[in-house]
């Protein structure tokens, strides 16, 4: 990164130069005197949820002077201590509070969906953090189907520039969508990255190394890559980013405070006014309440519908800001087909981060196939519990499931992830069983089209082509669903979803949705990237609309 | 019974089945390099299991059998699947969430070894753990193919239980990742040889590499 840039970042963001130099990995004296504002404070702005969309939030207004308290259900992560190197040994970073599916295509969550804890779901994410393409804001107006976005890629670019600076991103220059450069060149790759690379070269496909969020040189006090390959567990090394290391050092230095372990069980509107004024939480077996001017909720697709659901008063009976029934709905999930080939050489795909190479030669709608938008395709390497998994899906047992596994050194494997569609019925509600606080789970149904079923199989055909074209004389599949979002969506009406496009809740105008929950469509691109960029465009707006703190007047 | 240098036994699995691919590979002889968060995690594995604490006595004899046959565990040393699945279900650590048509993975794990135990009792007029190996391995496949129900729960659901499960608390365990190639925690050291065909002086090649499962599932 060029020595201007690194000031420009700098200025916006010093989370990188917080982490102490010795190589620790956390700033204890940071969180030591880290500001703490009172219940009866009414602080400038609550926000619900510490992950990729509510950090970013966070750090951007405390920067502005703001008084800001984010909430998390989880602990704040020390790394060293609470992190390990082993796959059994970090269900802790998941939500496994409970959660019921159904529908025709129901969707399992837990480990492969959603976490929990100060950074929220990036401290297990992989790493990829592509952009979205220019036509994934207007799939309804140029293929006919999805929405369309109230918000143009352009007013994202910058946004995505400067969060792609902050994280930091390393990788190829990108020809896709809106062709542009990251701030850090690519990573070596290892022997799965190698084998895609050489099946795409073999069939024409351009495969590019990148664009990972983990930093590839120096970058501020944080420590390089070993390329350990445990990026799905937390990486304890700070090489890959995560809002822990990326956005809440910076947000604490400028007076943010960031609770853990405080569930939040109702967001409070006055019926009167019709303004929130706060949030009930849980903290060590109490009930509390933290006053505020603004509310801003970024739990995650699920528990974000769930709590607008269970805020329910006099003046929202159906639930917070549910009138038009559109709380909860369009919840999207991509297919996620991995696909494993077998080679003769030794792959040893563990090795390495799992994100190193993808191609999105097929992310735009192709008018020679039958199906509508496309698929991205991308290095992923099960440790071994989820590769026991995949050979157990192809259903084998026993002796048969032992002599499969004890070939792991050979496999390589690819993942797609297919555009899913959004659909109305695709929805989060409050289920009859309640968890240990006594607050209705969330119930997931989900059910796909005949689009997306088109689409699991192309990606699928093609994953199954790099890997024979690569060499592999065996290639099993196995279908996954990855990365939800929507739920609260963005529309240009209170008809049509949630919030606005400034990610303003149509039905409260001091109540904000800044997570996942709030994508209309979802490409197919990890949305770790777009989230925080959203995020980034919200406090932006936030702070140059409103002077600091104050509630913003009523529309007429 | 053969150990390793660090004195942790060979799980047993014949040739055939892709026992000793990677001789002398001994993952937790490797603990030195690891930071003492992930040791402390992985260390207990292989040590005295805790007694149970959700299972009833009866109900560990039929998981016992049942997750032998899941994971081929013939005969001893066998890593203890049943006391790590038990552990999890007492500490209410499931997957968090479960199929509507599904009770909780707890009671979902009772209800599906009464099932189990109640099939063997009036098919085979044995209880599932008296049963013999071929029998048992009989009822279940025939509980894997089915589409449908099984006493009151689809039985495909009742399949990817059982299996995640065990697939879980087998491939959690030091002894597995010997038999597997895999070179177990890799922090704070890190791998420096990347690459196809590239090892760290520590990783063991693979003496069997043609042991293909395709090819021998078209000779067995
Ligand atoms: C295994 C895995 C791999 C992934 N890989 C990638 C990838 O490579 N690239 C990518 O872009 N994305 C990836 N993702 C997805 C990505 O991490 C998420 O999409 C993203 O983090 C979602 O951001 P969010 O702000 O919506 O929610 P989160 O980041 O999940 O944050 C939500 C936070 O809210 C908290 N919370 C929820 N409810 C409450 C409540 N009631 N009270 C208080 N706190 C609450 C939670 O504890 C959590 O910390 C991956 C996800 C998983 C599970
Ligand atoms: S591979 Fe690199 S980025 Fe991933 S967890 Fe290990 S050190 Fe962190």
């Amino acid at each position: 990164m060029k020595g201007l840039d690194s000031r420009a970042l700098r200025r916006r963001n010093e989370s990188a130069w917080l982490v102490p130099a010795d190589g620790r990995d956390v700033n204890h004296r940071l969180r030591a005197d880290m500001r703490t504002f009172d219940d009866d404070d009414e602080v400038d702005l609550v926000i619900v949820g510490c992950g990729a969309g509510g950090s970013t939030l966070l750090q951007r207004l405390a920067r502005r002077g703001w008084r800001v308290v984010a909430l998390d259900a989880g602990p704040f992560w020390d790394p060293e201590q609470d992190w390990v190197s082993d796959e059994a040994g970090s269900h802790h970073l998941y939500w496994e509070e409970p959660r019921v599916i159904s529908g025709a295509d129901p969707v399992p969550l837990g480990s492969n969906n959603s976490g929990r804890g100060v950074g929220g779901s990036m401290v297990h994410f992989a790493g990829y953090t592509p952009r979205f393409h220019p036509s994934d804001f207007r799939t309804r107006s140029e293929d006919g189907v999805g929405a369309d976005w109230p918000i143009t890629y352009a007013d994202l670019r910058s946004f995505y520039e400067e969060i792609e600076g902050e994280l930091p991103v390393a990788g190829e220059h990108w020809p896709w969508g809106d062709p542009h450069g990251y701030p850090h060149s690519p990573h070596p790759v290892s022997g799965n990255g190698e084998v895609f690379l050489r099946g795409a070269h073999a069939l024409g496909i351009d495969a590019r190394v990148g664009p990972v969020a983990i930093a590839n040189g120096r970058f501020g006090h944080r420590a390089h890559c070993i390329y350990r390959g445990f990026c799905l567990q937390g990486c304890k090394v700070n090489a890959k980013a995560s809002p822990l290391i990326t956005h809440v050092p910076d947000a604490l230095s400028r007076g943010a405070e960031v609770r853990a372990d405080s569930m939040v069980t109702r967001v409070q509107v006055d019926d009167r006014s019709g303004l929130a004024t706060g949030v009930h939480f849980l903290r060590r077996g109490r009930q509390r309440f933290q006053r505020a001017r603004l509310v801003a909720v970024a739990g995650y697709s699920i528990e974000t519908p769930r709590l607008l659901l269970n805020s329910a008063s006099a003046r929202f009976p159906h639930g917070l800001c549910n009138d038009y029934d559109q709380v909860g709905r369009y919840l999207m999930v991509q297919g996620a087909p991995q696909t494993a080939g077998r080679f003769g050489t030794e792959v040893r795909m563990w090795k390495g981060p799992p994100p190193e190479v993808s191609t999105e030669a097929f992310y735009e709608t192709d008018p020679t196939k039958p199906y509508k938008r496309g698929f991205s395709i991308q290095t992923v390497s099960p440790l071994p519990i989820t590769w026991a998994e995949h050979v157990s899906a192809q259903g084998h047992f026993g002796d048969d499931l032992r002599r499969y596994m004890s070939d792991y050194p050979h496999w390589a494997c690819l993942g797609a992830l297919c555009e899913f569609l959004p659909r109305a019925d695709n929805r989060v509600t409050l289920d009859s069983e309640q968890d240990r606080h006594g607050m209705p789970v969330a119930h997931f149904a989900y059910s796909q089209g005949d689009n997306d079923r088109m689409l699991m199989k192309a990606a699928r055909e093609v994953m199954e082509c790099i890997l024979r074209a690569a060499g592999a004389d065996e290639v099993i599949t196995i279908d996954r669903f990855a990365h939800l979002v929507g739920g609260a969506r963005m529309a240009t009406d209170a008809s049509q979803g949630v919030v606005d496009r400034s990610c303003r809740t149509f039905a409260v105008p001091n109540l904000f949705i800044t997570d996942g929950s709030v994508l209309p469509t979802q490409g197919s691109a990890n949305p770790a990237l777009t989230i925080m960029a959203l995020a980034a465009r919200a406090a932006d707006l936030l702070a140059r609309g409103a002077r600091s703190g104050q509630p913003p007047t009523r529309k007429p | 019974m053969s150990a390793s240098s660090s004195g942790q036994p060979k799980l047993p699995l014949s040739v055939d089945h892709g026992g000793g691919r990677y001789p002398g590979l001994d993952t937790l002889g490797q603990s030195s390099h690891w930071d003492m968060a992930t040791t402390g995690v992985v260390a207990p594995r292989v040590g005295i299991p805790v007694g149970l604490r959700f299972f009833t006595q009866r109900e560990e004899a039929v998981a016992c059998a049942l997750t032998d046959q899941l994971l081929g565990q013939h005969e001893d040393p066998r890593v203890p699947v049943v006391r790590m699945i038990d552990s999890r279900l007492a500490e209410g650590q499931g997957d968090g969430w479960h199929h509507v048509d599904m009770p909780p993975d707890d009671l979902a794990w009772r209800n599906s070894l009464a099932a189990l135990e109640e099939d063997a009792c009036s098919r085979l007029g044995a209880p599932f753990a008296d049963c013999s190996w071929p029998e048992q391995e009989a009822s279940l496949r025939a509980i894997q193919r089915w589409r449908g129900a099984w006493h009151g729960m689809p039985a495909q659901s009742v399949w990817s239980l059982w299996t995640r499960y065990a697939d879980t608390a087998f491939y959690a365990h030091p002894w597995a990742w010997d038999e597997i190639g895999f070179g177990g925690p890799a922090y704070p050291r890190g791998y420096k040889h990347l690459g196809l065909d590239a090892r760290e002086p520590w990783e063991v090649k693979d003496i069997r590499p043609t042991l293909d499962p395709l090819r021998l599932r078209e000779n067995p």
